[in-house]
């Protein structure tokens, strides 16, 4: 599929060191994306060698993905060309780590998994539940800006980010921030960073502001029959003084789904609101007897999950990624951002539409942070299933929102564009990506209007 | 006078009313709070979008300079002119345009004052985290050019994290929508980049912001020390502990003596410095938290841990630490403000050294500030008719920014870059790094008619802050 010579390939490889390049088809193919595989797969170990691949490959006209444990590697657009795989497996240290300012820089190419582990000695956390969960890496989370429901509470990776370093295609290693938890000092390129999915720049290190770990958690769940008794419970939840840390709304299926990985197994027949509260054992008694008024007025008593059976469930449901594809073969993953009071009319659209095209369909929906997933699970003709995909995004976008494809096959991604239609700003983000990426070389065609 | 061509044509769009251009008029604006610059040619006042896009393309036309302002409350030059130009005042673009509550957002107006939003809201028990000091009368758009934070930033985090969408003017008269009403929304985040961008990119004519729940609890403390030492390793032990109040301010003996006296809000006169400390959510929690916090105070030498009794005698106690600026005004004929950030576990060190820097200089200099953040803001006490200070005073000013920068942090916090501190970027930024970031305005503003010659530095040389010590501009 590609066309990279092989002189320039080894020109690459000699840019690592040798030992850190492989170009066997088992290893290049492990990282192929929408049936596309690259020419070969490349370790940096510094900054400096993430930079230098850069620019031999601006120089070469190679085009570069990077990447790291491959969770969010398949969002986007279907890529134009894809000669480099750029894994950032190697570059996985701590570089700074000061647990009493509550701050931490490291290589982008640690996993949340290692990152968490090593902080939780200090009753830390980077509070953050994106797909890819414990797999997914610092880089990769920040490239995508991925967050789970908790981002009701904690906020996204763009809040909790301070300040990093970034190799640009022009071998350079430039900074933005810094790793003090306030910082107006230039441009804030972190911003534009996040969520540019390795279009830009490739992001090789980031400083942090952490979090104590809650002393103690809890889960409740309510059935909530209707979903206009999920839309009273939403705004009793959302607006009483209760924080919960994370609050989800599943259709029956989506809640059978999750259970079904866990001890809970069992079938669901109605909506389900799930809430997770986190503090002292005073705390959560004082959540447990709100959550019981507010859920009794509306006619849906919580249960409170035993400790041990919550944490199993809220990972299937932050992962979704990770299971339902290999459970169901051929999902559809649609993400719909929305405003949030909004969510339970989009779902009532969502599950009319998908009953008439008798299409399963499971819905995770973040309450109060207006992000849906919708799962497509039995795939009609691909025709019936992009013509459904299409009405949905038009509902979507009927309730001032927007929708977006994170997972489905590429036949699928080359008939819909994966992000949607662009706005007026469009034209000012062509500029922004000549600005850091002239030659095209990072990620080309996958993200944005095909940026 | 017969008013200009220009002046004639800027009316035309908004009306002869909203086109300031003699002289005697244009004085006010060639202030801000830190300092005064040039006069501009004209200031104008648009009121919507439209307007603000005509004024633009003028300019254009002119090739002259544009600067936003909203109320010149700024601390770094951001809203004055440097080489003249049109000033783009957005007091008359003062509407709430919507306030959608379920949603916990709103839609207003640059003009529109910060604590207006909040007391807007304030009955449905929302408001707008943000909380400068000059909150008063500081507007959104302002909030979003600088990034603004305040005391009550530390637990919610500042402008940049409650800016959902922003409605922008470019430099060539283009309107555009970045960001969204929802969370999200593909493509590149140019509202990131716009918020803290000080008018050098483009001019917000619209603000969706998110509106925040307020807490059903809140407890204010008050924590008094015989040293300074013990009040900043407080700060770092409350840190340490992984508690997050919602804020904590410390003032040192010189700074609230002079707020006491200003404002009897009740801070006791005798004491070497205090931490003003806030925990606010579920009651529950906020009990907790205040014992852990007290007990932490004690532990590090408080003399006296004061629980505020009453909402009146808690607001008193903010409103001494938010009109403590006007409180030194009145001890010293004028003060410089600075604005740098260090890793909280520096503070006691810090604290010595700037003791140190105002002995070595022979200038006396407060400390009031926002601890928990590690945001200092050391207020230099000078006398503009003594020509001799000026010189002492910039000098005492950047070696406190280069150690804020030695000890891992930065040299604005919250006030920005501007004027003031554009020379002093080459201390924490590369070439390559302001290189990035000059191609990025070059992106927006190829011509730069937008606010020229703030936030970055001209040359590449390390220079001086930008502060007209001895004309007495400062306030």
């Amino acid at each position: 599929m590609t066309s990279a010579s092989q002189s320039a390939l080894s020109g690459l490889a000699s840019l690592v060191g040798g030992a850190r390049a492989a170009t066997d088809p088992a290893t290049c193919a492990s990282l192929a994306i929408d049936g596309v595989t690259p020419s070969c797969v490349l370790y940096p170990s510094s900054a400096e060698q993430v930079a230098a691949v850069l620019q031999y490959a601006a120089e070469h006209d190679l085009a570069v993905i990077p990447c790291r444990n491959a969770t969010k590697l398949g969002v986007g657009n279907l890529p134009r060309r894809y000669d480099v795989a750029l894994s950032l497996k190697e570059m996985n240290r701590v570089r700074h780590y000061e647990a009493a300012d509550l701050t931490v820089t490291a290589e982008t190419g640690m996993t949340l998994g290692d990152f968490q582990d090593s902080i939780a000695r200090d009753r830390l956390w980077l509070p953050l539940d994106p797909p890819g969960a414990a797999r997914a890496s610092l880089g990769g989370i920040l490239a995508t800006n991925a967050s789970g429901p908790l981002r009701l509470l904690y906020g996204a990776p763009r809040d909790m980010v301070l300040g990093m370093k970034i190799a640009t295609t022009e071998g350079k290693v430039i900074k933005t921030g810094g790793r003090v938890v306030k910082n107006v000092a230039g441009y804030d390129l972190a911003k534009l960073l996040v969520g540019s999915y390795g279009t830009l720049g490739v992001i090789v290190e980031a400083s942090f502001k952490l979090f104590p770990l809650p002393s103690e958690r809890a889960t409740f769940a309510l059935s909530t029959g209707a979903l206009s008794i999920a839309r009273d419970l939403r705004r009793r939840i959302l607006h009483s003084p209760l924080q919960p840390m994370r609050v989800v709304l599943l259709n029956p299926l989506a809640a059978t789904l999750v259970l079904a990985g866990t001890p809970l197994a069992r079938e669901v027949a109605e909506p389900e609101i799930w809430a997770e509260v986190a503090g002292s054992a005073r705390v959560i008694e004082r959540c447990a007897r709100e959550l019981d008024e507010l859920g009794r007025a509306a006619g849906a008593p919580p249960r409170r999950l035993e400790s041990g059976e919550g944490p199993p469930c809220w990972l299937r449901i932050s992962d979704l990624r990770g299971w339902i594809p290999d459970t169901f073969p051929g999902a559809v993953i649609l993400k719909v951002a929305l405003p949030d009071a909004a969510s339970e009319e989009f779902l009532s659209r969502a599950s009319q539409e998908a009953e008439n095209d008798r299409v399963r369909l499971a819905s995770f929906a973040q309450l109060g942070v207006g992000i849906l997933h919708l799962c497509l699970l039995r795939t009609e003709s691909a025709a019936k299933l992009i013509a459904l995909i299409r009405r949905l995004r038009v509902a979507a976008q009927d309730l001032g929102g927007a929708l977006m494809l994170e997972c489905c096959h590429w036949d699928i991604k080359s008939r819909v564009d994966v992000w949607g239609p662009t706005g007026d700003d469009f034209a000012l983000m062509g500029k922004v990506k000549a600005a850091w990426d002239p030659k095209r070389i990072l990620a080309p065609g996958r993200f944005v209007g095909r940026l | 006078m017969k008013p200009p061509v220009l002046v004639r044509d800027l009316a035309h769009v908004v009306g002869p009313d909203a086109v300031l251009w003699r002289s005697e008029d244009l004085l006010l604006y060639e202030y801000d709070g830190l300092s005064s610059a040039r006069q501009p040619h004209a200031v104008v006042f648009p009121s919507t979008t439209e307007q603000v896009v005509s004024i633009v393309k003028l300019a254009a036309r002119e090739n002259l300079p544009v600067v936003a302002r909203g109320a010149g409350t700024g601390l770094s030059g951001g809203s004055v002119v440097t080489e003249g130009g049109i000033v783009v005042a957005t007091s008359r673009m003062k509407k709430i345009v919507e306030i959608d509550l379920e949603n916990q957002r709103a839609r207003v107006q640059p003009g529109v004052v910060n604590l207006d939003l909040s007391l807007a809201v304030s009955d449905h028990g929302y408001y707008f985290v943000p909380d400068p000091s000059s909150q008063k009368a500081c507007t959104i758009g302002g909030n979003v050019a600088e990034n603004a934070a305040g005391p009550h930033t530390l637990a919610y985090g500042v402008t940049t994290n409650h800016v959902l969408g922003l409605e922008v003017v470019l430099p060539g008269g283009e309107v555009i929508h970045t960001g969204a009403p929802f969370w999200d929304r593909p493509g590149y985040d140019l509202r990131g980049l716009l918020v803290g961008s000080e008018g050098t990119l483009g001019i917000v004519t619209e603000v969706t912001v998110r509106l925040c729940r307020k807490p059903e609890a809140v407890v204010t403390l008050l924590s008094i020390y015989e040293r300074v030492v013990d009040a900043t390793r407080t700060v770092a032990a409350i840190t340490a502990r992984g508690i997050t109040p919602s804020a904590l301010e410390m003032m040192d003996g010189f700074t609230l003596r002079a707020v006491e006296e200003a404002t009897h809000a009740g801070y006791p006169m005798d004491s070497a410095a205090v931490l003003l400390i806030e925990v606010e959510g579920l009651r529950e929690a906020v009990e907790e938290q205040a014992d852990q916090i007290a007990q932490v105070c004690r532990e590090n030498q408080a003399r006296e841990v004061h629980r505020a009794q009453t909402t009146e005698e808690r607001e008193l106690l903010w409103r001494g630490r938010k009109n403590a600026f006007g409180a030194l005004g009145r001890i010293s004929p004028s003060y410089y403000l600075q604005d740098g950030v260090i890793p909280r576990t520096r503070l006691p060190e810090m604290l010595e050294y700037i003791a140190q820097v105002a002995r070595k200089y022979d200038l006396l200099i407060g400390n009031i500030f926002h601890a928990g953040d590690g945001n200092l803001h050391p207020i230099i006490m000078f006398d503009p008719r003594d020509a001799g200070q000026a010189q002492r005073v910039r000098q005492a000013a950047k070696e406190i920014l280069s150690q804020c920068v030695a000890m891992g942090g930065a040299i604005t916090g919250e006030h920005g870059v501007g004027l003031e501190k554009r020379d002093l970027m080459p201390l924490t930024f590369s070439d390559d790094d302001l290189e990035m970031m000059r191609r990025l305005k070059s992106v927006f503003d190829p011509q730069g008619h937008f606010n020229p010659g703030k936030l970055l530095p001209p040359g590449r040389e390390r220079g001086e802050l930008r502060v007209e010590v001895s004309a007495g501009g400062m306030v």
